[in-house]
C-alpha cells in the first residue's frame, strides 16, 4: 500500500472542498438554467405548443360538396358530375420525390416533364400535405397507379367530381363553365369564403347561380401519425350537395336551334311570348365546356381566344348589332300611338327620299308607289318610314325604345350580357362632341345608324307586341330545388311593364306583321306555313355604309363588311306561344338568309309539340 | 482480498437508491417511447431492465476493488480502451454512416462509451502523480496526447458529439485541479483560434445540424424537425402533462429517437412541467452526491474520480436535457441512467461503481 500513502501525503482536503464548492454553484447555475428553459416552454408558451402538438397530429380535410345539377324544363340532365383521378405525392413519406415520379411515369409511359409538382399548392408550414402531380389521368393509367400503389410510397390517387356538360357546344354559352379559382378572383370580397384550388363558375349559368350550385363543405378531423398515416376520425361533418337548377331551356328544341344554322355565326333565341320564359338560346361558333373541367390547355385556350369569330361570346345576350328593318316596328308603334298617323295615312314612295342635300333611298329601287303603314311593313317600305321617322324626331324614336325594353338590360340570369344603344341628341354630343344631325334621324327610323340592340332585347320588344303589350323579364330559371328534388324557389313569370301602346294600335302592326309573312309580297315569305301562321318582321342591318356606286358588287365585299341577317317572329297570329329571334351575323338578306333558319325552327317547334301531345 | 465490515457500513445507500430510481422511472418512460412500436425480438424496455442488470453486476465488480488498484493500471486499461477504438475502425459496424460499434462475443458495444471513464481514470491518474510543483509545457503535451487520441479516434468514426464530450470532460478536469489562470487561458485561446478550423473539418451534416440548431425553422423538415418537435412535445406537456402512455407527440410518433436521445421529451410531455421538474431535482440530488463524495475522499485520486465521474454525469444531463429543450444543438448525448443504451448504462454503473468505491473507502484511509 505504499502507493496509496503517496498520495495522502501532501493532500490537502481543505483545498479540495473549497473547489467543490465552487462547483457546486456552477451546476447549481446549470440546473436553474434547465428549470428556466422547461418552465418557459412548458409554462408560459404552454398553450401555444399544446395548440401546436394538437395541429401535428390532428388534420382538418375538407369534404367537398357535390356541385348542382343543371336541368332543362324537362328534367333531362343537361350537367352531370363524373368522376375524374387525380394522382398526388406527400413527400415527406415518399422521401425521394424524384425517385417517385420517375417510377409513375415508368408506369404510366409519360413523357418527361408530364408530371407537373404544384408545390405552390401546399401550404407553407404543413407536414405531409399531398401535393398533386398528375390531373386527369386515364383509365390506364388509374389501373397502373392502382395497382402498383404499395411500390410508389406517399402516392395518392384523390378522385375529384368533373362536370360532365352532356350537351357540348350545344348550350355551351347557357350553362357556361367551371374552373379553379383564379389568385385574381381570391382577392376580392366575393369569394371571400372560398379556397385555393376549389372551383368555381365561370360562366353562364356556373356563373350566374355559383352560391347555389356550390353547396356546402363538410369537414373532417382526422388523427393522424408522424407519417401522415390516418389512424382515426374524430368526427365529421358531412357536405351538402349544391342545388339543383332546373331551367326553362327545352334541350330539344335547343338541338333543333343549333342544327338549323350551317356554318354561319349568328344566334337564335326562342321565347314564349305569354311568360318570357327563354325555350332556346344558341349562339354560334361556340365552344367545348368539357374542355374547362380540369383546367383548360394553354393552346386551346389561345385558339379560343384569338379566334376572330370570338366563340365565347354568347351573341345572343352580348352581340349588338344595328336592328335594320326589325326597328321600323317600334317606329310604327311610335307613330301610330303619337297621333302622328293612322293605319290609312298613305305616302308616296318613289324609291328615294331628300333630307337636306342627302338622297335617302329604299332598298326598292323602283318604289312601292302609294302605300299606307300596313304595305309599308308587309313590303318593309323605307321611304316610309323616313317619314314617319322625321316626323316622330330622334327624341320621341328614343323614348319608345326604352320603352320596349331597347337601350338596357334585360336581366336575364346570365352574366355578360349587353345594354345596346338608343341614340340622343345628348349622348351624341356627349359621345362625339357633335350635334345630332338630321340626316341621322332618317337613318335611325329604319333600324340603322348608332341604334344597337342584342338578339334577345329585340325579341322581347316583339314579344311585347305578340301578347298585347306585356314586357316581360326574360325568364330562363324555372326553378332551384335541393338534392333530394325539395324546391328551394321557383320563380314565376315578371313582367317588368307594358308597352305604351293602345289595343287597336298593336292589332294594326300585329296584322302588319302577319301580312309580313302571308301577304303576297311580303318580306318574311319564307315562314308561310299553312296552319299556326306565323308573323314576322325581317331585318338587314348594314355593318358599313357603302357607296351607291357600289351597292352593286355586294357579293364580292368581304365577309366583315356584309350585312347581318336578321329575323323576329312569333307564331300562331292568334295567342302566339312562340317567338324568335335569328340573327345571322354578315349572313347578307334577312329574308333569305335568316327567314329560313326561323322557318326551321317554328316547325321544329310545332313538329316537337306534336310529339310531345302524342307522348 | 479480506472483507472489511466498515465497507458495508460505509456503503452509499442513498446514492444507489438515486440511480436506481432514476433508472426505474427512465424504463417506465422507454416503455412508454416504444410499446407501441413494431419490432422483432425483445422490446427496448425489457433490454434495458438486462442491461441496468448488467451494470448492477460490473457495478459491484467496480466498487470491489479498491479504487487504488484501478488507479494504479489506468494507462493499461487506458491502452486496452484505445485498442478497442482502433479495433472498431476497422472492424466495427457501420450504421447510419457512422463507425460507431464492436461486436465481441457476441455483445455489440460502444468503446466511445467506455472511452469517457476510462479518460476520466486516467486523468485522475496523471493529475495525482503530477499534483506537486505546477504543470509545464512537457506535462501539456502529455495531457493532450492523453486527450487528443481518443477525441481524433472518436471524430473520425465520426461521432462529434462524444469527441467533444471528451474535451468537456479533460476541460472539468484542468479547471479543477487549476493548472493555473495563464495555462487556461492559453488553452481557451487554443480552443478558440481552433474552432474556426474545425469547420473545415465538419462533415457537410455536421456543419448542417450547427446551422440548424442557430435557426430551427431553416430546415423544418430535416435537422431542425427534430429540435422543433421535441419543444412542440416539451411544451405541451403544460403543467400537469398528458399522462403516462398519453403523449401525442410521443405516441404517434413525431418525436425522433424518443427512447434514446430523446427521451427526457417524452417524460416532459407526458408528465409536464411537474414531473419533469421532479426529476430534474432527482438528477441534481445525484449531482450533489457525486460532489459529496470528491468533497470527503481522503486523497486526490479518489477526489479526482468521483469529480471526474460526476462531472460525466453532469454534462450528460447538462448537454441532453439542453439539447432538449433546444438550448444545445442536437448531438448523440443520452441522458444518464434514463436513455436506452447498452453501452452507456453499463458503462455509467461501472462509473457509479467508482464513486462508491471511492465513498465506501474514505474512512478506511483515515487510519
Amino acid at each position: 500500500m505504499l502507493g496509496n500513502r503517496n498520495y495522502l501525503i501532501g493532500y490537502d482536503p481543505g483545498e479540495s472542498r473549497n473547489k467543490i464548492r465552487v462547483f457546486k454553484w456552477l451546476v447549481s447555475c446549470a440546473f436553474l438554467l434547465l428549470i428556466f428553459r422547461l418552465g418557459n416552454l412548458q409554462v408560459f408558451r404552454g398553450d401555444e405548443l399544446r395548440q401546436r402538438s394538437e395541429d401535428n397530429r390532428i388534420r382538418v380535410q375538407e369534404i367537398k360538396p357535390l356541385r348542382g345539377l343543371i336541368m332543362d324544363a324537362y328534367g333531362e340532365i343537361l350537367v352531370d358530375n363524373q368522376p375524374s383521378f387525380d394522382i398526388s405525392i406527400i413527400p415527406e413519406i415518399a422521401k425521394d420525390v424524384e425517385l417517385v415520379k420517375d417510377k409513375l411515369a415508368d408506369l404510366c409511359n409519360w413523357e418527361e416533364g408530364t408530371l407537373l409538382f404544384e408545390t405552390a399548392s401546399q401550404p407553407s408550414g404543413k407536414l405531409f400535405v399531398p401535393v398533386r402531380v398528375a390531373k386527369n389521368i386515364g383509365r390506364y393509367e388509374l389501373a397502373a397507379v392502382a395497382t402498383n400503389l404499395l411500390d410508389l410510397p406517399g402516392v395518392v390517387v384523390d378522385v375529384v367530381p368533373v362536370r360532365e356538360y352532356t350537351y357540348g357546344k350545344m348550350m355551351a354559352h347557357i350553362l357556361g363553365y367551371v374552373g379553379e379559382i383564379s389568385a385574381f378572383e381570391m382577392e376580392g370580397d366575393v369569394f371571400a369564403s372560398y379556397r385555393a384550388g376549389d372551383i368555381i363558375g365561370k360562366y353562364g349559368i356556373e356563373k350566374y347561380l355559383k352560391g347555389p350550385l356550390r353547396g356546402k363543405s363538410g369537414g373532417q378531423q382526422v388523427e393522424v401519425d408522424a407519417a401522415g398515416r390516418r389512424l382515426d376520425v374524430l368526427g365529421k361533418i358531412s357536405s351538402v350537395p349544391g342545388h339543383n337548377v332546373v331551367l326553362n331551356i327545352d334541350a330539344d328544341l335547343q338541338k333543333i336551334c343549333w342544327d338549323a344554322f350551317r356554318e354561319q355565326a349568328g344566334t337564335a333565341v326562342v321565347m314564349d311570348p305569354r311568360t318570357g320564359s327563354v325555350m332556346a338560346m344558341v349562339s354560334r361558333p361556340s365552344f367545348d365546356p368539357n374542355l374547362f373541367n380540369r383546367g383548360i390547355s394553354g393552346e386551346d385556350w389561345k385558339k379560343l381566344t384569338t379566334n376572330p369569330l370570338c366563340p365565347l361570346q354568347n351573341r345572343a345576350i352580348s352581340g349588338q348589332y344595328p336592328p335594320g328593318s326589325t326597328y321600323k316596328l317600334i317606329i310604327a308603334a311610335a307613330a301610330l300611338e303619337e297621333g302622328l298617323i293612322t293605319e290609312n295615312t298613305k305616302i308616296l314612295c318613289d324609291g328615294t327620299h331628300q333630307m337636306g342635300n342627302r338622297t335617302f333611298r329604299c332598298w326598292k329601287k323602283e318604289g312601292h308607289g302609294t302605300v299606307d303603314l300596313h304595305r309599308a311593313i308587309v313590303e318593309s317600305c323605307d321611304v316610309y318610314f323616313y317619314n314617319l321617322g322625321e316626323m316622330l324626331g330622334v327624341e320621341r324614336i328614343a323614348e319608345y325604345s326604352r320603352k320596349f325594353g331597347l337601350g338596357s338590360k334585360t336581366g336575364i340570369s346570365l352574366p355578360g350580357e349587353k345594354a345596346g344603344l338608343v341614340p340622343t341628341r345628348e349622348w351624341k354630343l356627349k359621345r362625339f362632341r357633335e350635334p345630332w344631325q338630321r340626316g341621322e334621324t332618317t337613318s335611325l327610323s329604319i333600324g340603322q345608324g348608332f341604334a344597337l340592340v342584342t338578339p334577345l332585347q329585340l325579341l322581347r320588344a316583339y314579344c311585347a307586341v305578340a301578347n298585347g303589350g306585356i314586357l316581360y323579364k326574360p325568364h330562363l330559371i324555372k326553378k332551384i330545388e335541393t338534392a333530394e328534388g325539395k324546391t328551394v324557389g321557383e320563380f314565376s313569370p315578371e313582367p317588368e311593364s307594358t308597352i305604351p301602346i293602345s289595343k287597336e294600335n298593336i292589332d294594326i302592326l300585329n296584322y302588319a306583321l302577319w301580312g309580313a309573312v302571308n301577304e303576297p309580297h311580303g318580306t318574311g315569305w319564307a315562314l308561310k306555313r299553312a296552319e299556326k301562321d306565323v308573323c314576322g318582321k325581317t331585318g338587314t342591318a348594314q355593318v358599313v355604309s357603302l357607296p351607291e356606286d357600289e351597292e352593286e358588287q355586294k357579293d364580292e365585299i368581304q365577309y366583315r363588311f356584309r350585312d347581318h341577317a336578321l329575323f323576329v317572329c312569333f307564331a300562331p297570329y292568334r295567342d302566339p306561344e312562340v317567338a324568335v329571334v335569328v340573327v345571322v351575323e354578315h349572313g347578307g338578306h334577312g329574308g333569305s338568309v335568316a327567314a329560313p333558319i326561323a322557318r326551321r325552327i317554328v316547325d321544329g317547334y310545332f313538329d316537337l309539340g306534336q310529339e310531345r301531345h302524342i307522348r | 482480498m479480506k472483507f472489511d465490515r466498515r465497507l458495508l457500513i460505509n456503503f452509499d445507500w442513498v446514492f444507489l437508491g438515486v440511480i436506481l430510481l432514476i433508472s426505474a422511472i427512465g424504463i417506465l418512460n422507454i416503455y412508454s417511447a416504444s410499446h407501441n412500436m413494431y419490432m422483432r425480438g425483445e422490446p427496448f424496455y425489457t433490454k434495458q431492465i438486462y442491461w441496468l442488470l448488467v451494470g448492477l453486476v460490473l457495478m459491484i465488480i467496480t466498487f470491489s476493488v479498491d479504487y487504488h488498484t484501478i488507479i494504479r493500471y489506468a494507462y493499461l486499461i487506458y491502452l486496452i480502451s484505445i485498442a478497442f477504438l482502433f479495433m472498431v475502425s476497422l472492424y466495427g459496424d457501420i450504421t447510419h454512416g457512422s463507425q460507431r460499434w464492436l461486436v465481441l462475443w457476441g455483445f455489440s458495444f460502444q468503446p466511445s462509451e467506455l472511452m469517457k471513464l476510462v479518460l476520466i481514470i486516467v486523468l485522475a491518474r496523471y493529475f495525482s502523480d503530477n499534483a506537486q510543483g505546477g504543470y509545464h509545457l512537457g506535462n501539456i503535451l502529455i495531457l493532450l496526447a492523453i486527450v487528443g487520441v481518443p477525441f481524433y479516434m472518436i471524430a473520425r468514426q465520426p461521432d462529434l458529439g462524444t469527441a467533444m464530450f471528451l474535451m468537456i470532460l479533460f476541460f472539468s478536469f484542468v479547471v479543477f485541479v487549476g493548472v493555473g489562470w495563464k495555462l487556461l487561458v492559453s488553452f481557451i485561446a487554443g480552443g478558440m483560434t481552433l474552432t474556426p478550423l474545425c469547420w473545415f473539418i465538419l462533415k457537410d451534416y455536421q456543419k448542417e445540424r450547427i446551422l440548424t440548431f442557430l435557426n430551427p425553422e431553416r430546415d423544418p423538415l430535416g435537422t431542425g424537425y427534430h429540435i422543433i418537435q421535441s419543444i412542440i412535445a416539451v411544451g405541451s406537456g403544460n403543467i400537469w402533462g398528458k399522462g403516462f402512455l398519453k403523449g401525442t407527440q410521443t405516441q404517434l410518433k413525431f418525436l425522433p429517437e424518443q427512447q434514446t436521445d430523446f427521451a427526457f421529451s417524452v417524460f416532459a410531455e407526458e408528465w409536464g412541467f411537474v414531473g419533469a421538474l421532479a426529476l430534474i431535482f432527482i438528477f441534481f440530488v445525484l449531482i450533489l452526491l457525486g460532489l459529496k463524495i470528491a468533497r470527503d475522499s481522503r486523497d486526490l485520486p479518489g477526489a479526482l474520480l468521483a469529480f471526474g465521474v460526476t462531472m460525466f454525469v453532469f454534462w450528460g444531463i447538462f448537454i441532453n436535457i439542453g439539447m432538449v429543450l433546444g438550448i444545445f444543438p442536437v448531438v448523440g448525448i443520452p441522458l444518464p441512467f434514463f436513455s436506452y443504451g447498452g453501452s452507456s448504462m453499463v458503462v455509467l454503473m461501472m462509473g457509479a461503481g467508482l464513486l462508491m468505491n471511492v465513498s465506501m473507502r474514505r474512512f478506511i484511509l483515515q487510519s
